[in-house]
């Protein structure tokens, strides 16, 4: 699944590794956009409170269409349910 | 279980804190309300204003718990609480301590217990919770809510958290309950910001360079700290602040790098390395950072306010502050991402030699070290099962990819059990034959165990928990197959496995019917959980293998299993179940007609609580409670307790022999009500025609004693000749009595007194040797009669001189004192009428309504009064005085 979270303040693109290699992008208004790729609910969230945990402010959170890579389910490894 | 010691403690005050009055008086003014919830992200010094305010707090009434994500586990989060809590008065939660190392699943049970500690005290206790955001299981969240639902005014919680705890706060807050403190109010004021930067962190700002970090800040305490420490020494305060006021880069990012860069590259490295921790010592550090000279950085870190908290006073656990914290480690991952996998597996190896195995395995997962990460679990499941940290196991078993178990057999296993005790039944029976065939045909490369002693029983283990599987889909030849199978596999010296296997295969027997093969399984269990020390399953057992005693007839043999089995209890109690001993004990005295004995064993009963009670105890204690008011002729509240007692119907896996609905007609036959006992036998879909088995026998009993309530001998007269054949073939001596006692009653109200007293004599003779009495009395005054005729022939023993003077010395069960359903006013109209010599249609003439609503009328009458016919109508009337 793929997201674009929009959070309040800039975050430079070096905090991509922190996030799940999510591209981060600054906007002219203050904000800054996180664009990548989830397995799941649970990786979303997971993400999620890593931006709780570091005190920034979650403005939005859309799914994205991205024609351009065909995410496939990648092979689940674990065994959890 | 043991406990880290530390998180019981609140942190150490820390000298540079601004105290803030506005915040404080917000608790100072009222005075501990039910919940103080501080709601903020990190660093906005959540922790700080708790202490702040418990200072105020009574001293030593302050329980304080520290949470961290392994609380998760709900038997982890309440044995915290529970251990927090008896800091504070070593009386509280005694019982739910007990629960909590008998059944630590039972959450009802040990947030109920704790509850009613605390409604007794004298003093108010003060619970604290930080970091409440990182409990996220929904069994503690469910437990929580119940703590608060029924939270007595003597308990205070506060609680800090990242994020509002799924709790009722809306309706906290209607009821002025809630003192909340949010981000909004923790933010640091001008004023505040002044004193806490010229003040505490002795710098010389000028008011305008203060306003401009506040305003940047935006009051958040972290980013001040941060940007104190970047002021520090600095020749120019004022450029760096505007710059900084300038950039638009997330706050903590921008002052935490200048932090760091302005540390010297020794020391950002310990901190970049040691940012894998959550605790610290000078050991684990220079375990992880290969520095001889931790300690000695660490005392550094903590006196240059850098962000390092000493967790106790012998200072030899620190932590990072949660913050700074994240943002060391988020640069570790930019800068030296391929270090992070070797710093954890250090950190795993330090913490394996320490004996700390969760960390341990906490450590090599992140490492994503899973060959180590699994030969850790493995040995650490013995311990989990032990403690029965069940939610624990389940997540260190799914942290480990599926491939890394296939040639791990106690992994496998451990996956078994962790899916059966959650109740997911699905892929069990998968992973079974899996274990199965690992062990039938292991891999080339072999099998990887390290846990031998439990590998061993793993066929007998493999076995049971097929069998059990087998029970819950109601296969008893395949539970009978695989348990015995269990218990040939088990060792001689498992005795806790033998114990298992042969009670599992009793239980099947019991379920067919063989009740003596059965209680010989039971015997054996018992025996084998006593050399296991297994006390509290002892009483489990005993309480079914008296049960089947009391089928068999024989009441001394159970009488003796369960007093054995309180003794027991009070040798090494409390325990679970000690309250279904005395239950038991009582419904015997019952049988008895020893009601004075049968009362004590109640009381006892009930004086223990029904947390000391089993599966089935709710149920049947209100069962012999009610049967006693019976006796004594108050139907009603009888009633009210059978009532009760079918909603909480729970026969725990035994078979469901006595259902309650059974007993409630019985006591509506006694009472009078026939029409609601043939409600009964409707509803219960029980008919004279049915086939007799064990497992129905209570019913159609129960259904023998209501033909002949209401004159149908003859048909009662066959089905009993059958009852008493299959309770004959089956060993029921119980049954059999008491099928014989019927026959008689029914022979006399066919008009054959000869018969009826011939068979009263043998049933007799049968129930002397135990002492079987009640099932005689509960037969009421057709008995009695026929008691006196035999006596007066001198045709039988002692015994049934004994039970006519039972029966005529007991009260005369009076009529019940009142209706259950009262008539309305107009069906006491149309009675009135009943009385007289009115027809149907003059009787409608007269009260000016339908011929039909007066049927209708008459037949609620009818019903209510528990009487089919116009002139028994009239007379319970009068009996009633309507």
């Amino acid at each position: 699944m793929q997201y674009e979270i929009v959070i309040d303040g800039h975050l430079g693109p070096r905090w991509a590794a922190w996030f799940e290699g999510f591209a981060i992008t600054g906007e002219a208004e203050g904000t800054t956009v996180l664009r990548g790729f989830v397995v799941d609910q649970a990786a979303l969230h997971g993400l999620l409170q890593r931006l709780r945990d570091l005190g920034i402010p979650l403005i939005s959170l859309t799914p994205a269409e991205d024609p351009t890579t065909e995410g496939p389910a990648p092979h689940d490894e674990t065994n959890g349910s | 279980m043991a406990l880290i010691e530390s998180k019981l403690r609140a942190p150490r005050r820390r000298a540079e804190v601004v105290r803030r009055a506005r915040l404080e008086q917000r608790i100072d003014r009222e005075g501990l309300p039910s919940l103080a919830l501080v709601s903020a992200p990190a660093g906005f010094g959540k922790t700080t204003l708790l202490m702040e305010w418990l200072a105020e707090a009574p001293a030593g009434r302050v329980a304080w718990l520290s949470l961290d994500r392994r609380d998760s586990d709900p038997s982890l989060f309440w044995a915290y609480v529970v251990a927090a809590l008896r800091k504070v008065d070593p009386d509280l939660g005694r019982q739910a301590l007990a629960t909590l190392q008998a059944t630590p699943n039972s959450l009802d049970d040990i947030v109920g217990s704790l509850l009613n500690d605390l409604s007794a005290l004298d003093a108010d206790v003060v619970l604290v919770l930080d970091d409440y955001h990182l409990v996220e299981s929904l069994a503690v969240q469910e437990s929580m809510q119940l703590l608060l639902a029924h939270q007595p005014a003597q308990l205070h919680l506060v609680v800090a958290s990242r994020a509002d705890p799924p709790w009722p706060l809306a309706g906290l807050r209607a009821r002025g309950e809630l003192v909340e403190v949010r981000a909004a109010d923790l933010r640091f004021t001008p004023d505040e910001a002044t004193a806490y930067l010229n003040g505490a962190m002795g710098l010389d700002l000028a008011s305008s360079d203060v306003d401009s970090l506040e305003g940047r800040t935006e009051g958040w305490v972290a980013a001040l700290q941060l940007a104190a420490l970047s002021l520090q020494g600095r020749d120019d305060p004022s450029a760096f602040i505007a710059e900084f006021a300038g950039d638009d880069r997330f706050v903590v990012d921008y002052l935490a790098d200048e932090v760091l860069d302005r540390q010297t590259s020794d020391i950002r490295t310990f901190l970049l390395e040691t940012s894998i921790l959550t605790r610290l010592s000078a050991d684990l550090c220079a375990a992880v950072t290969g520095r001889s000279d931790a300690r000695a950085v660490l005392e550094t870190l903590e006196r240059s306010n850098l962000f390092v908290v000493a967790l106790d006073d012998q200072r030899r656990w620190y932590r990072y502050h949660h913050l700074f914290g994240e943002v060391l480690r988020a640069r570790l991952a930019r800068e030296q991402p391929d270090r992070v996998a070797d710093l954890h597996r250090r950190a795993s190896s330090w913490f394996e030699t320490e004996g700390d195995r969760p960390e341990a395995i906490r450590h090599a997962v992140i490492a994503q070290d899973f060959d180590r990460a699994a030969d850790l679990v493995e040995l650490g499941l013995p311990d989990l099962r032990l403690t029965r940290q069940d939610a624990t196991q389940r997540e260190w078993l799914e942290a480990l990819p599926r491939a890394v178990l296939a040639n791990r057999p106690m992994l496998l296993h451990g996956l078994v059990g962790a899916h059966l005790v959650t109740g997911d039944m699905h892929g069990v029976e998968a992973l079974l034959d899996e274990i199965d065939g690992l062990l039938d045909n292991p891999p080339a490369a072999g099998l990887i165990v390290h846990d031998h002693e439990e590998f061993r029983r793993l066929p007998a283990r493999n076995a049971m928990h097929r069998a059990g599987l087998s029970l819950l889909r109601g296969d008893i030849d395949a539970t009978i197959h695989h348990g015995s199978r269990a218990g040939r596999l088990t060792e001689p010296d498992d005795h806790m496995g033998q114990g298992a296997a042969a009670a599992l295969v009793g239980l099947a027997r019991w379920t067919t019917g063989d009740l003596e093969p059965a209680c010989r399984q039971y015997e054996s269990a018992r025996a084998s959980f006593e050399d296991a020390e297994m006390w509290a399953d002892i009483l489990g057992v005993s309480l079914g293998l008296a049960d089947m005693q009391f089928a068999l007839g024989r009441l001394r043999a159970a009488e003796q299993t369960l007093t054995a089995a309180l003794d027991l209890a009070t040798t090494h109690g409390p325990l679970r179940g000690t309250a279904d001993m005395h239950v038991g004990l009582a419904e015997l005295h019952l049988e008895r007609n020893e009601l004075d004995a049968a009362a004590e064993h109640l009381r006892s009963s009930l004086a223990l609580g029904e947390q000391m009670g089993l599966g089935q105890h709710a149920y049947r204690w209100r069962v012999v409670d009610a049967r006693l008011r019976s006796i004594e002729g108050d139907h009603a509240t009888a009633l009210r307790l059978l009532r009760e007692a079918e909603q909480r119907y729970n026969t725990d896996f035994s078979p469901p022999v006595r259902p309650v609905t059974a007993t409630i007609a019985r006591v509506l036959i006694a009472s009078g009500d026939l029409a609601g006992a043939e409600r009964w036998a409707d509803a219960a879909g029980v008919d004279p025609g049915d086939e007799a088995g064990y497992l129905r026998e209570y019913e159609h009993l129960t259904l023998a004693r209501l033909l002949l309530a209401t004159g149908r001998p003859a048909e009662a007269t066959t089905l009993l000749h059958r009852l008493a054949a299959a309770a004959e073939a089956g060993g029921r001596h119980g049954s059999m009595i008491e099928a014989h006692l019927l026959l008689a009653l029914a022979h006399e109200a066919g008009g054959d007194r000869g018969r009826a007293l011939d068979v009263l004599a043998h049933a007799v003779t049968q129930a002397e040797p135990e002492r079987f009495v009640r099932m005689f009395l509960d037969a009421g005054a057709p008995m009695t009669t026929l008691l006196q005729a035999a006596v007066r022939q001198d045709r039988t023993a002692d015994l049934a001189s004994a039970l006519l003077a039972a029966a005529t010395a007991a009260k005369p069960m009076p009529a019940p004192q009142g209706l259950v359903d009262e008539l309305s006013s107009r069906e006491l109209d149309v009675l009135r009428l009943l009385r007289s010599e009115l027809t149907g249609p003059e009787i409608a003439a007269e009260l000016v309504v339908s011929i039909n609503t007066v049927r209708t009328h008459t037949k609620n009458i009818f019903m209510k009064l528990g009487v089919t016919n116009r002139r028994s109508a009239v007379r319970r009337a009068d009996e009633l005085g309507l």
